[in-house]
């Protein structure tokens, strides 16, 4: 009679996180996710710039180019893209029931969804990369150092993690996948063209600017165009005034998901 | 020993009503359930209609400024197409679903005939784009969008967005029945995004850069989109109407027979 040896594994919290996120970002670079994210950030340059160059530029748009203002909103859709595929993978972890699988594991509770964020850090990396790249051919520099030129990436990223969250706990509670992906095309459209990404405040109907002009999208592209800069000297300065209401945007996504983000993953699938 | 009697079959009383009742029993459950679906709805209804107040409020001063006719009259018909296909993935999802859950092979087996099933979705995609077309119409009424010429150009409007939604729904799905992993749907988003936005319904030509106006010219949306704006304020609308008709019916022929074999597969496969 065999006996089962009565050693059990300790295996760290590091290594499990480590593995799921090679779970979810190995396969990225054959299922086609990263083809689609690099298709996405080219479509919605061209989109963007290609179409409007020509029907929005004009004296009082306050830049050197309509490509230096539009390249912040071309930034934030190709983020907001990147959170759809986050969202969609929530959705099929959570209808598939590998979530369930994961929650009779040894596996601290939040060990899946650290995985899913870091993975989806890795899509929103890609898309950055690519607008950034797409935005350099049309004509958008960074005008105001090294520094600055990071602080713009690290506050995209800090808004693609706090997109992410929202878009896993969104998928995770559907638990549809195919209604999760049909949600994000057209609201994200809305929210991008009526914000200052796209114009200047002054061009929309008095009675939505306040709206406009304080969204969260509004208040990021403020501040990513202030930390870019111009070549000439059309934009605000790099302070707290410009920087601190996109930050507190982003801590405020993250502070009205987080609890809603609790009661979806302690739910018994 | 018990004998199977070999009872009577069913009543058939040939094959063409049977076809058409089975498939009006398969389209009511199509609808049935994406009317039950509250993502569905949202999708169906308030998106577009919330698209086109955004494109209203955002363009419409500076095309008026440019065109001198209300801006409306091109993104109405924009927002008809646009909401066509972007609705055209939920199809898609829906029968990757049913493939899975082995819907579409216990539809093999009954016996009911072959093309009941994906005529039923062809009958439920016409619903669908018939009633977000008129839901986009009505909003277009309401903010401004008339019709200048008579009754029946304004119901040969209404077809237009519904024949360009059965066809690109029909690329769609035979793309969903070769492709079946979720990554095809985000893949047709970029696919719409530069339609939408390469497209005589969002900016007039002339704003595009040269190099780039024959395509914008001449990819499927831009003709409907033109005669769609012909049939509502006046304009040339047969040309357009022909190139809309023609790119229509490249789309159906080319898909036909990929459909009839993938969803072949796809009800007898693994």
């Amino acid at each position: 009679m065999t006996v089962l040896p009565d050693v059990r594994p300790h295996p760290s919290g590091r290594a499990q996180w480590w593995v799921l996120t090679a779970r979810l970002v190995g396969p990225m670079w054959r299922n086609g996710e990263v083809a689609v994210g690099v298709a996405v950030s080219v479509a919605v340059t061209a989109s963007l710039y290609i179409p409007l160059n020509r029907l929005m530029d004009g004296p009082d748009l306050a830049m050197s180019s309509y490509a230096q203002y539009l390249v912040p909103l071309i930034v934030m859709q190709a983020i907001a893209f990147a959170s759809i595929s986050t969202a969609f993978r929530a959705a099929s972890d959570s209808v598939q029931g590998i979530n369930r699988r994961f929650q009779s594991l040894p596996i601290p509770l939040l060990t899946p969804l650290a995985a899913r964020i870091a993975a989806s850090i890795c899509r929103a990396l890609i898309g950055l990369g690519v607008a950034l790249a797409c935005g350099y051919v049309i004509g958008f520099r960074f005008y105001r150092g090294p520094v600055n030129a990071l602080l713009f990436c690290v506050l995209v990223l800090l808004t693609g993690l706090a997109l992410a969250f929202l878009g896993d706990t969104l998928g995770t509670k559907s638990r549809d996948p195919a209604a999760t992906a049909q949600w994000l095309l057209l609201p994200q459209l809305i929210f991008g063209f009526l914000s200052v990404g796209i114009q200047p405040l002054h061009r929309f109907p008095d009675w939505i600017q306040p709206i406009v002009d304080n969204q969260p999208i509004s208040r990021l592209i403020y501040a990513m165009r202030s930390l870019a800069g111009d070549s000439g000297d059309g934009v605000a300065p790099v302070t707290w005034s410009v920087i601190w209401p996109a930050v507190g945007w982003v801590i405020a996504v993250v502070a009205v998901t987080a609890p809603w983000a609790v009661l979806v993953y302690r739910r018994r699938p | 020993m018990a004998v199977l009697a070999a009872g009577p079959r069913p009543d058939s009383r040939d094959p063409v009503s049977d076809l058409v009742s089975q498939t009006v029993v398969l389209t009511r459950r199509l609808v049935v359930r994406s009317a039950r679906n509250p993502m569905t709805v949202v999708h169906a209804v308030a998106l577009p209609v919330a698209f086109l107040l955004t494109l209203k409020v955002v363009f419409a001063d500076s095309i008026t400024a440019i065109t001198g006719e209300n801006a409306l009259y091109r993104s109405v018909p924009l927002v008809a197409l646009l909401a066509t296909m972007s609705g055209a993935t939920i199809g898609m999802v829906g029968i990757n679903a049913e493939r899975r859950d082995g819907f579409l092979a216990r539809l093999w087996a009954l016996p009911i005939h072959r093309a009941a099933a994906p005529l039923a979705r062809l009958a439920a995609e016409a619903v669908r784009l018939m009633f977000t077309t008129s839901l986009v119409l009505a909003t277009g009424i309401a903010l401004g969008f008339r019709f200048h010429s008579g009754i029946i150009a304004a119901v040969l409007w209404v077809m237009i967005p519904v024949i360009f939604g059965l066809a690109f729904s029909s690329i769609v799905t035979a793309a969903a029945l070769f492709w079946p992993r979720g990554i095809t749907v985000e893949a047709v988003q970029p696919v719409i995004i530069l339609g939408a936005t390469f497209c005589t319904g969002f900016v007039p030509v002339d704003r595009y850069p040269e190099w780039v106006q024959p395509l914008v010219r001449n990819q499927p949306m831009s003709p409907a989109a033109d005669a769609m704006r012909g049939l509502a304020v006046g304009g040339p609308v047969l040309s357009p109407l022909i190139a809309t008709a023609l790119w229509c019916a490249a789309m159906f022929g080319a898909t036909l027979l990929p459909i009839i074999v993938g969803y072949r597969r796809a009800s007898t496969g693994r």
